[in-house]
């Protein structure tokens, strides 16, 4: 008898952990979703497998880091299994950070883009980079800071800051120029 | 380049709800697949027993009942080891604990121990029984006439090729997974 209510108490502990963290970061992780894939019906699985890992990893949530930062390394986990099983099927490769400094525009960057643009292309060039990259920009475009982002990444916050001084040198390159030349 | 993380954030939320239910049923598949997959494999572990177990009952042959009660015995060990190594792999807040390159880096490594040890906890435990059926089956075979000899002998044959070619191709896969945990440690140099 004590074992099931313990049973019942967990699994209403674990809905109400799922039902907050949906509340709070829901949207933040409809983004990450899309920032990992580009294809809309696989982009609802991976929302769904996101959400389903999250539930499950609430079984045993510990508080050791805080939600946001449990939240964020389950979808990053999820998701870049995701990535793992889709380029296994379609063969695409990633590029690092480091990469894409060096590739120059494809002049893509020559007419101001609006908004729409600029988010299709952002996607775009989210969705080549490697896992860890990938961690480092979402974490910046979502506002986060070096130290979130590094309690997030396993990284130290130095090589975030480092990371994130890149990230924002391919962004004033790919998305600025335009407006210079234009 | 705030204005970027503003139009990150200005995105459309519509395609990013998923419901409680949604979950709760997606959850109840998965639970349903793994009690599934355990059934399957409890039944193929039951009925390949109950094989091996009736020869070691049934047969006149002492030498053959031996075969068949350590493949038993080896059967029930590698089960056993399967169901400790997928209780393993479905810590789900494994997912949370870990950072990605930590993550994704005990995966491979699991995996990897897994197909390195196959012959210590899934091929090898079969092998005595196996082994002391093939020299049973060969003695009655023998006993009969030698080209029923040389049957059993060639059929042994056969089935210990396929079945260490299969620990070959194992030991191979353990070798891609460490090239990708090299890699993936050549990441980790790069990052600190």
């Amino acid at each position: 008898m004590e074992e099931t209510e313990s049973i019942a108490a967990r699994s209403a502990g674990q809905e109400e952990l799922y039902r907050g963290a949906a509340a709070a970061f829901g949207a933040s992780l409809g983004r990450l979703a899309r920032a990992y894939e580009a294809d809309a019906g696989a982009r609802r699985d991976l929302l769904q497998e996101i959400h389903l890992a999250l539930w499950r990893s609430f079984e045993s949530f510990d508080a050791r880091c805080s939600l946001r930062t449990w939240v964020y390394r389950v979808a990053h986990n999820a998701a870049t299994s995701h990535v793992g099983r889709q380029r296994r099927r379609r063969a695409v490769m990633l590029e690092s950070l480091e990469d894409l400094e060096a590739v120059p525009d494809r002049g893509e960057g020559r007419c101001a883009p609006d908004e729409r643009q600029a988010l299709d292309r952002l996607l775009a060039l989210i969705q080549q980079l490697k896992p860890l990259d990938r961690e480092v920009i979402l974490s910046y475009l979502e506002g986060m800071d070096a130290a979130s982002t590094a309690e997030i990444t396993g990284i130290s916050a130095g090589n975030v800051a480092n990371k994130i001084h890149r990230i924002e040198q391919i962004l004033a390159r790919r998305f600025h120029e335009g407006e210079r030349h234009g | 380049m705030d204005d970027m993380r503003g139009v990150w954030q200005k995105q459309s939320a519509e395609d990013s709800a998923v419901s409680l239910e949604e979950v709760r049923r997606q959850a109840r598949r998965f639970r349903g697949t793994i009690f599934w997959r355990n059934v399957r494999e409890f039944l193929v572990l039951a009925l390949l027993t109950a094989w091996f177990g009736l020869y070691a009952w049934k047969s006149p042959f002492p030498v053959m009942r031996a075969g068949n009660a350590l493949t038993v015995a080896g059967l029930l060990y590698a089960a056993y080891q399967l169901h400790k190594r997928a209780s393993a792999a479905a810590a789900p807040a494994d997912m949370a604990r870990k950072t990605c390159l930590g993550f994704h880096r005990a995966q491979l490594e699991r995996q990897r121990d897994a197909l390195r040890g196959v012959w210590r906890w899934y091929l090898g435990p079969m092998v005595p029984g196996l082994a002391v059926i093939a020299v049973a089956a060969g003695m009655a075979g023998f006993e009969r006439s030698w080209s029923a000899g040389l049957v059993v002998v060639l059929f042994a044959i056969a089935g210990a090729v396929l079945y260490f070619g299969l620990g070959r191709l194992n030991q191979g896969a353990a070798r891609q997974l460490q090239r990708q945990i090299d890699l993936l440690d050549e990441l980790e140099k790069e990052t600190r």
